[in-house]
């Protein structure tokens, strides 16, 4: 290891920047994933394929249909909300209803069933073909010594845009405040008049748009093909593990961190220790501080 | 009324009843004969995979179905244990009648770690904290081709012969055979072990695990013993795969997600929490696999649709079939 490389400044920062982008990717994904959990403790493994589907409408809409990316991305947005809803009334709310002592569990099993399955019917019907666009956004920017192209720009701020406009609806309207309340007692919310069975629907619609927006921004790393999803969701379990289960502000910060943390990895190791190097530090955090990096909670333990 | 006292039998001979004998008779017989009078390999590759692939879904159900403990790592250590035997061979030259045993070693001092790191953990926690240890196993396989080969993949040998009885490549039927032995075996230790006090434990762990610790049972070390012996369990049984596969690479197909996937779903299909039915699931869904193998990645479209329809409508899985069927 060169140490000149380890302190240059300018080596260092640019590191540092790719990480952030590499990290609002990771933000974004865990978003959806750790807003399903914390509101419904479903642990949503089928959410890698929620990524693949958005994937899938990106290359639909900007490719095939010639539109705007933005309009790929809202499409994206829109599809998998609606299909997440589909999701969660059939299956999901089938299983809640009957809420056994570890439905929980159950759950997470399902969501294995409904990833398997999702995956080889995209295989049927789309063929194992990587449909990708390899630029969104041509050319690039100087900012000081650093130079980074629009494309990773635009990357990081859709993602920043998205997360602050998830953050406004949950804060301020009206279903925000409902999921909120469920999040917080499902049976006092429903006392108070609030439909828990709805809210519980649009908030795993809201998770599946959330990997499906992921999914469309993202086609250009990830191209559209049936298992993409795979280490989209490996890494968005990391981050929601990382920033503690359900904490969706900790679930940003922790994508950020693993993203500089892994960027950092992939520059001074081999390439494909940087997975192994994630594996460690989940299996940490869950040792020493199941509840996240990132939480206060203390008191039962999980 | 007489008034002979009729001597007590032992708990496990009054369960022999005839027409149980009978049914064991029959299934054994099956298993035995099938494979040696169709005289065909497909027939007892599919055999092969049926019965090793049932009998690791059962060790899996001694950890979910009796433990409650979700591993969902589980591919990670059946590498562990394939590669330790491989390696074993091609570094030091170690039999593999030896590599088996040492593959089972291994992977209980893993499981036992994995145990005292997961302590704390239940359910979910416990599902994504055995995931990353398989995958961080997976991946260091993959990252160390100096010693492993990683992905390039890694030639095992063939078992040497023992007692006169030759396990070249070609000879499936050997292989069957000293497969029936091991997973009988291993499938009679496990009943004995559920139907001890070890079982009651495991049960009573999974029901409630703080009234078991006021009755004064220690959780965490029953977590322990099921963990490390399931482990033990599950690397003998690996290092047989490795010398019949012949060859290993550390791919997801092979020891990731996709190959976790599989065994737990044979394990739910066949019920938690009863052993056997992992067997009967084996044989259904693998020879389900290879008898429609024309179909293409349409069983497996079914397959995760018979795992949804388990969790939503059948969790007891085959095993609540069994009043009717049998």
């Amino acid at each position: 290891m060169d140490l000149d490389l380890l302190l240059n400044p300018i080596i260092l920062s640019e590191i540092l920047l790719q990480g952030m982008v590499r990290g609002s990717m990771y933000a974004l994904m865990g978003c959806g994933l750790s807003l399903i959990f914390g509101l419904m403790g479903v642990k949503n493994f089928s959410h890698g394929e929620f990524f693949m589907l958005g994937t899938y409408m990106m290359y639909f809409v900007a490719v095939m249909m010639d539109m705007p990316f933005l309009a790929g991305i809202f499409a994206a947005a829109v599809v998998l909300f609606i299909f997440g809803m589909l999701v969660e009334r059939s299956l999901i709310a089938t299983l809640r209803k009957r809420a056994g002592r570890d439905w929980l569990l159950d759950a997470f099993v399902l969501t294995i069933g409904m990833m398997v399955v999702m995956q080889n019917l995209a295989l049927l019907i789309f063929g194992s073909r990587r449909r990708g666009i390899a630029r969104l956004v041509e050319g690039s920017v100087d900012i000081g010594p650093i130079s980074i192209t629009l494309e990773r720009l635009t990357i990081l701020l859709v993602a920043v845009l998205v997360v602050i406009v998830l953050w406004a609806f949950i804060k301020y309207t009206r279903t925000g405040k409902a999921i909120r309340a469920t999040g917080q007692d499902p049976d006092a919310a429903q006392t108070l008049g609030i439909d828990v069975n709805r809210v519980y629907t649009y908030t795993f619609g809201i998770g599946a748009a959330l990997a499906g927006i992921a999914g469309g921004l993202l086609i250009s790393i990830f191209p559209a093909y049936p298992t993409v999803g795979f280490q989209p969701v490996i890494k968005s379990i990391a981050v929601v593990i990382l920033g503690g289960l359900g904490n969706v502000p900790g679930a940003i910060a922790a994508g950020l961190l693993l993203g500089v943390i892994e960027a950092y990895s992939l520059f001074f190791f081999a390439a494909g220790w940087q997975n192994v190097i994630t594996a460690i530090l989940v299996v940490l955090v869950l040792m020493v501080r199941p509840y996240g990096l990132f939480s206060s909670a203390k008191g039962e333990r999980p | 009324m007489s008034a002979v006292a009729y001597p007590e039998k032992p708990a496990f001979l009054r369960e022999v009843t005839f027409w149980r004998v009978v049914k064991v008779l029959i299934l054994l017989g099956f298993l035995i004969f099938v494979p040696f009078y169709s005289d065909s390999r497909f027939i007892t590759t599919v055999f092969i995979s049926a019965v090793m692939f049932g009998v690791f879904a059962a060790i899996y159900d001694l950890m979910i179905g009796y433990g409650g403990l979700i591993n969902f790592g589980y591919a990670g250590f059946i590498a562990a244990g394939a590669y330790t035997s491989a390696l074993a061979w091609f570094h030091f030259g170690i039999s593999p009648w030896i590599g088996m045993f040492l593959g089972g070693v291994m992977c209980a001092v893993l499981g036992f770690l994995l145990g005292v790191i997961s302590l704390r953990l239940r359910g979910l926690y416990l599902a994504l904290m055995t995931f990353f240890v398989g995958e961080a196993i997976r991946f260091s396989i993959a990252n160390t081709p100096e010693y492993t080969r990683g992905m390039l993949g890694l030639s095992v040998a063939p078992l040497p012969d023992l007692f006169g009885i030759s396990f070249a490549r070609g000879e499936l039927l050997n292989y069957y055979y000293l497969l029936l032995v091991m997973g009988a075996a291993i499938m009679i230790f496990m009943t004995v072990l559920v139907r001890s006090k070890f079982g009651l434990a495991f049960k009573a762990m999974r029901e409630d695990q703080l009234a078991t610790e006021s009755l004064g049972i220690s959780t965490t070390r029953y977590k322990l013993y099921n963990f490390t012996i399931a482990s033990f369990l599950t690397g003998i049984l690996a290092g047989f795969y490795a010398h019949y596969l012949g060859i290993l690479s550390p791919t997801p197909e092979e020891f990731g997600v996709p190959k976790t996937v599989q065994i737990l779903t044979i394990t739910y299909v066949g019920g938690r929490g009863t052993l056997w039915g992992s067997l009967f699931s084996g044989f259904l869904l693998i020879g389900f696999q290879e008898y429609f193998r024309a179909l293409g990645a349409w069983r497996l479209v079914m397959f995760g649709a018979l795992l949804i329809f388990v969790m939503l409508y059948a969790r007891r899985g085959l095993a609540g079939l069994k009043k009717y069927v049998w």
